[in-house]
């Protein structure tokens, strides 16, 4: 018999039973719709961490430690541990081996990278802005130039180029809360106008001793201005308002000043103490020739631990895949249950027919077409099951895409949800192929069956 | 087609309990001719048609159809040789009710690999003979009894089998609507050429046969052979409603 034969047979067959058909089809669309959502879902999380890193991180790009436990799910919770006055304590908890100066001038000292920067971590007291009184503190950082930015006002310099010694960008938001605080009118007034930072001096801390030295030279006046923290002004001219980006992985959340800004700050505000010269690690950009992988290896045998840009998204992709894979799973579970709902029916199906089976079988048809039959109304069950799954994944993803990326803040035109034919096509053929093998038990007993049994009339 | 059976042995159970359902069974039955295979129930008359179609495999004993023995033929041999040689036609019509008149008749033709343009014209034919035309598109369930042994004969025939086995062919019909189906059956012995064997225990419908071969307890009672003095009415080109 021609298989096209059997498969138009097949799908009578089915015909035949609609109910039983559609029932069982709808518990391997469970499992379809649930593998099809999970494969647009990664697939549209891949797609914007990519379009995330692609437009926000220069590909030469390395981030350099001490400490590799940072590239490996963040530092040791802090025990009891030998002294080592290069490791430090952040203010989570953390225990990290830092970079010291020495690192960072040996880093500088390679010929296979430039532009190395340490991450300052500078804090100041207050910040003014103008001339304005009123005080605010806000988080602050190098001003990072392998990384985007968006100028909602102002402008700002482009990839790779920093921005001037006396300029400091500022996110729209702290623009906003300085509109209704009324230091400023409307936030693209706040471009032009100076921010005058002080920072306070850690050895202004003074003494027991040297206080009580002042208290017997000079009285009261004399341990108060001893008191009176040593300061200092670091005067900034805002370039720019960086807008909130969806696809801008810039820190939206601190003031930029350019890193030499930074380095003095932060060794203003620690010299003297543990943190001096100390830091979580650097920044570099691997010079044009070269590639990031091999520097990265180099680096490793001077026991730098570094990541490129490629391992950025590495980090971001295994997130991603690791929680595709869990809704992947779900999905299998889903078909292995209705696998057993196929086999289930396809069992009840030979029984039911087993006249028509007996009959075709002594008209002279093949045991192997008899099989082949029933294997194919499983593939039919399976390719119906298939169909309905992602018909009804696409369409609840499309209609819910918009949604979906309104919440998740992703940035119009950006959805999370992408369905690609192929995948879809190959796993309708694999549901067809399960099913197929669902249905080798029923149709080997159907193939099996012994015509003149079957066609027994009493 | 000669068919020669020869010393065929069939038996159900082992050793005491067994039963001879066929015991050392011999005739022949010569080209073209109408058989009745006549007993009572239990008589082995069904075992013998099975082995006589290649369904069954007795241990002992020959079937040679157009010199070739069927029951030494490897099992895809067979099934092709039911497939091409043979109709069946059974009391309970086993027409699938689900297909139309159609897909039934084509059955046959899908098995042996009949290309679909050919099968459209031999399945309309079929239907013709046996006056089933107009219900072409019809499904199967909307027929009436006689109308679906008429179907089941139009599948029976579709293939131009050389050999039609009929199993109680009025067993589930009523006598007026049974002789239409016997006239039809007898007609196409006759215009056809082809081998038409029918088993049954209505008597009459026996005596309407060339040759009656009695059956009692597995062997041959006895072989009646009518063929100069019973004549037979021509095709009935009626086609009556039943």
């Amino acid at each position: 018999m021609k298989t096209v034969d059997i498969a138009r047979r097949a799908v009578r067959g089915l015909r035949n039973a609609k109910a039983r058909t559609i029932l069982t089809s709808l518990a391997i669309a469970v499992g379809a719709f649930t593998i099809t959502v999970s494969l647009a879902a990664g697939e549209g999380a891949r797609q914007y961490a990519d379009k995330l890193i692609g437009s926000n991180v220069n590909p030469s790009a390395l981030f350099i430690v001490k400490d590799k436990s940072i590239f490996e799910g963040g530092g040791r919770q802090a025990g009891l541990q030998v002294y080592d006055q290069n490791i430090g304590t952040t203010s989570t908890g953390l225990t990290l081996k830092q970079m010291t100066q020495a690192d960072v001038d040996i880093l500088k000292a390679r010929d296979d990278i430039e532009n190395v920067v340490p991450t300052y971590a500078p804090t100041v007291r207050y910040m003014q802005f103008g001339d304005n009184d009123k005080k605010f503190t806000g988080q602050l950082a190098a001003y990072d130039p392998t990384i985007l930015s968006e100028a909602a006002f102002g402008s700002l310099p482009v990839m790779g180029k920093d921005i001037d010694d006396t300029q400091a960008v500022v996110p729209e938001s702290f623009a906003t809360v300085l509109v209704d605080q009324k230091v400023i009118k409307s936030p693209q007034e706040l471009v032009g106008k100076t921010i005058t930072m002080t920072a306070v001096s850690s050895k202004s801390l003074a003494s027991g001793e040297q206080l009580a030295q002042a208290y017997a030279t000079g009285g009261q006046a004399a341990v108060e201005a001893l008191t009176v923290p040593e300061t200092k002004e670091f005067t900034f001219m805002v370039s720019a308002l960086t807008k909130k980006s969806a696809t801008a992985l810039a820190s939206t959340s601190a003031i930029q000043i350019p890193a030499s800004e930074a380095r003095a700050i932060s060794e203003y505000t620690t010299l003297g103490t543990d943190g001096y010269q100390k830091y979580v690690g650097a920044t570099a950009l691997v010079k044009d020739g070269n590639d990031p992988a091999a520097v990265k290896d180099k680096l490793l045998q001077k026991e730098f631990y570094a990541q490129t840009a490629e391992d950025l998204q590495g980090v971001v992709f295994a997130v991603v895949n690791t929680l595709q894979g869990i809704v992947l799973g779900f999905g299998i579970v889903a078909l292995i249950a209705s696998v057993f709902g196929i086999i289930n029916t396809q069992y009840i199906s030979v029984l039911e027919r087993t006249r028509e089976i007996g009959l075709m079988k002594a008209l002279g048809m093949r045991g192997k077409s008899v099989s082949r039959l029933f294997q194919f109304e499983a593939a039919w069950i399976g390719f119906l099951g298939g169909i309905i799954g992602t018909i009804i994944a696409v369409a609840a993803g499309l209609a819910l895409n918009p949604w979906l990326t309104e919440k998740l803040g992703i940035g119009e035109g950006n959805y999370i949800l992408i369905f690609q034919p192929i995948p879809i096509i190959i796993m309708i053929v694999a549901l067809m192929l399960i099913a197929m093998l669902a249905g080798w038990f029923p149709a080997r007993k159907a193939a099996k069956l012994d015509p003149i049994e079957a066609l027994r009339t009493e | 087609m000669v068919i020669e059976v020869s010393s065929l042995t069939k038996t159900y159970g082992k050793k005491n309990s067994a039963f001879k359902a066929l015991d050392d069974v011999s005739f022949t039955v010569p080209d073209g001719a109408s058989v009745a295979i006549v007993g009572k129930s239990g008589s082995g008359k069904s075992t013998l048609m099975h082995a006589m179609s290649g369904l069954d495999r007795p241990e002992a004993g020959q079937v040679i159809i157009d010199g070739v023995d069927i029951l030494k033929l490897k099992n895809k041999a067979v099934d092709r040789f039911r497939s091409e040689k043979i109709g069946f036609i059974f009391q309970a019509f086993f027409v699938q009710a689900n297909e139309t008149s159609f897909d039934n008749v084509a059955l046959p033709l899908e098995i042996s690999n009949v290309s679909a343009k050919e099968r459209k014209q031999r399945v309309d034919e079929a239907l013709k003979t046996v006056g089933l035309d107009d219900k072409t598109k019809q499904k199967a369930r909307n027929l009436s009894g006689g109308q679906k042994q008429r179907l089941a004969i139009a599948r029976a025939i579709v293939n131009k089998p050389s050999i039609i086995f009929a199993d109680e062919p009025t067993g589930n019909l009523d006598s007026a609507t049974g002789e239409i189906i016997e006239d039809l059956l007898f007609g196409l012995n006759k215009t056809g050429g082809s081998t038409l064997i029918i088993v049954t225990h209505d008597a009459d419908l026996a005596s309407k046969c060339d040759i009656q071969v009695y059956i009692k307890d597995g062997k041959i009672d006895r072989i009646d052979n009518n063929v100069t003095t019973q004549p037979f009415a021509s095709p009935t080109e009626e086609g009556a409603e039943l």
